[in-house]
């Protein structure tokens, strides 16, 4: 069990690992990595609650048509039993890491998850979609 | 649904627009949605009936629950016991409304409605994801979605709040609802003085959203969300179906 | 292609008509805790993916309620669904989350709701 003290510091470090385009030193020796870095890097990166952050303005957003049929998508896979819902935030909150986390929009990271289920339970090739991606790319030269 | 841009089967994507018009995302949504549909998945019809479903949703039925709620104190036991129930008497059935017969997936069936009293005003977030009761609410606003909100709100409550209008004196106390399961919220805020007499629509138009969030409070005369600044999609979706 | 050998049926056959989370009702058994117990939340290992904020952990919180029986998130989130627990509705007082939390506001207050596993007698 670690203390309440570790925890507060661990919400300290997690900010500090927050992606950075530009970071310098990659795949570390396993003799840099303490209990502390261990715990802050596999945090699961969904799990925000009380980290530091500043005030930001508060703004409502208009609904693009590809956000709406992606969110439609995603309840139809579920209706019919390709997974559940724990499952599509378990993939599309924690699974694809911390930089599409933070970096990509909210449905982005909820369509990427709908491609990659296909996949993953194989109900299509990889080969399939990337030939269905360019196909569609197509339509539009 | 899955129609080639040129046959857009609502009119809503312009004939042949320029390659770069066409973002990464919007190929990904087609050739995913279309790979689905082929492979049995889900049938287009699915996909037609989900989106007309999400169509019928706002915050209405909720903000008529707590109208039913202010004038009714046994309606008002009722919702804040058993809200799945309560929430028959404002037409939606958590289980059957939706084209399943189970529900809607990510909201699951088990709505918790929060009483205000004159001394505690709950406000709800979810820390983890966004969980938000779209069947009785509708789809939850972008800044309820942003990291910084999830962030900030379980731990700086008054602050947040503050930065909606919200100023709580130091004696009603904040409980900040952190919907992480499979319960959703909806907060019943306090009737506002100056509303004696109304009717349950005049009283139901005052409960916006943002109220049955928790980030504002009701007042007469005040019928929607505080104004923001509405970041514009590029291909907004059109609920003209 | 059909190589997938995933049950596409199960959930929809055990939850039409009755919705989720009700379909698991009377599954987990006896619970362990009852309403106004005070318990503290066990720091598990969460290797992967959990729904028990790490905020939570090692602090005390009260009962409130006992809100439904279902799979844990832990499990659910790779479609295992045979071992249903009791979820509680939980009470934090916001000073035991956060240490620099005003002691003006001593009574604000965070609910959040947590499977049986994670729960210990404080």
């Amino acid at each position: 069990m670690s203390s309440r003290n570790k925890l507060m510091k661990h919400f300290q470090l997690v900010g500090q690992l927050q992606p950075a385009l530009h970071a310098p030193q990659h795949a570390p020796y396993p003799d840099t990595i303490d209990h502390a870095h261990y715990r802050a890097y596999l945090r699961s990166s969904h799990d925000v609650g009380g980290e530091p952050d500043v005030p930001i303005t508060w703004e409502e957003k208009e609904e693009e048509q590809w956000e709406h049929n992606t969110f439609v998508t995603c309840e139809c896979l579920a209706w019919r039993g390709v997974w559940n819902a724990e499952e599509r935030r378990r993939r599309q909150n924690v699974d694809l890491g911390q930089t599409i986390y933070l970096g990509l929009p909210y449905y982005g990271r909820w369509l990427l998850t709908a491609a990659r289920i296909l996949v993953d339970k194989q109900y299509i090739t990889l080969t399939e979609l990337n030939n269905k991606i360019d196909e569609v790319r197509k339509r539009y030269e | 649904m899955a129609k080639k841009p040129t046959e857009g089967e609502h009119g809503h994507r312009p004939p042949a627009p320029m390659v770069d018009e066409v973002s990464d995302f919007e190929v990904l949504e087609m050739a995913v949605r279309e790979l689905a549909i082929e492979k049995g998945l889900f049938s287009a019809e699915d996909h037609r009936r989900w989106t007309e479903y999400m169509d019928t949703l706002g915050p209405l039925p909720a903000a008529r629950l707590v109208a039913k709620a202010w004038l009714d104190p046994a309606y008002k036991k009722l919702a804040v016991t058993d809200g799945v129930k309560a929430s028959l008497q404002v037409g939606i059935d958590w289980v059957n409304s939706m084209p399943t017969n189970f529900g809607t997936p990510s909201d699951y069936c088990n709505l918790r409605v929060l009483e205000d009293t004159p001394k505690l005003k709950h406000v709800v977030v979810c820390t983890l994801c966004s969980c938000y009761p779209r069947p009785i609410l509708g789809q939850s606003p972008e800044w309820y979605r942003t990291p910084n909100y999830r962030r900030r709100l379980v731990r700086w409550p008054r602050q947040v709040l503050a930065e909606f209008g919200l100023q709580l004196p130091p004696d009603v106390d904040v409980r900040v609802e952190d919907s992480n399961q499979k319960s959703r919220f909806i907060v019943l805020p306090m009737r506002p003085a100056g509303t004696e007499g109304w009717t349950e629509d005049q009283l139901a138009e005052i409960v916006t959203r943002d109220c049955l969030i928790g980030v504002a409070v009701p007042k007469p005369g005040v019928t929607a969300n505080a104004k923001r600044p509405v970041h514009p999609a590029v291909h907004p979706v059109h609920h003209d179906h | 292609m059909s190589k997938s050998h995933h049950d596409r049926t199960h959930h929809v056959k055990k939850a039409t008509g009755k919705g989720d989370p009700q379909c698991f009702k009377g599954e987990a058994g006896p619970p362990k805790f009852k309403v106004g117990d005070h318990v503290r939340i066990k720091d598990l290992p969460d290797l992967f993916y959990t729904r028990c904020q790490v905020y939570t952990r090692g602090a005390p919180c009260t009962v409130a309620a006992l809100v439904y029986e279902s799979p844990a998130a832990e499990d659910e989130a790779w479609d295992n669904t045979d071992k249903p627990e009791w979820f509680y509705s939980l009470i934090f007082r916001q000073k035991d989350l956060w240490p620099d939390y005003p002691e003006a506001y001593a009574n604000d207050t965070v609910e959040t709701e947590l499977s049986e596993r994670w729960l210990e007698k404080a």
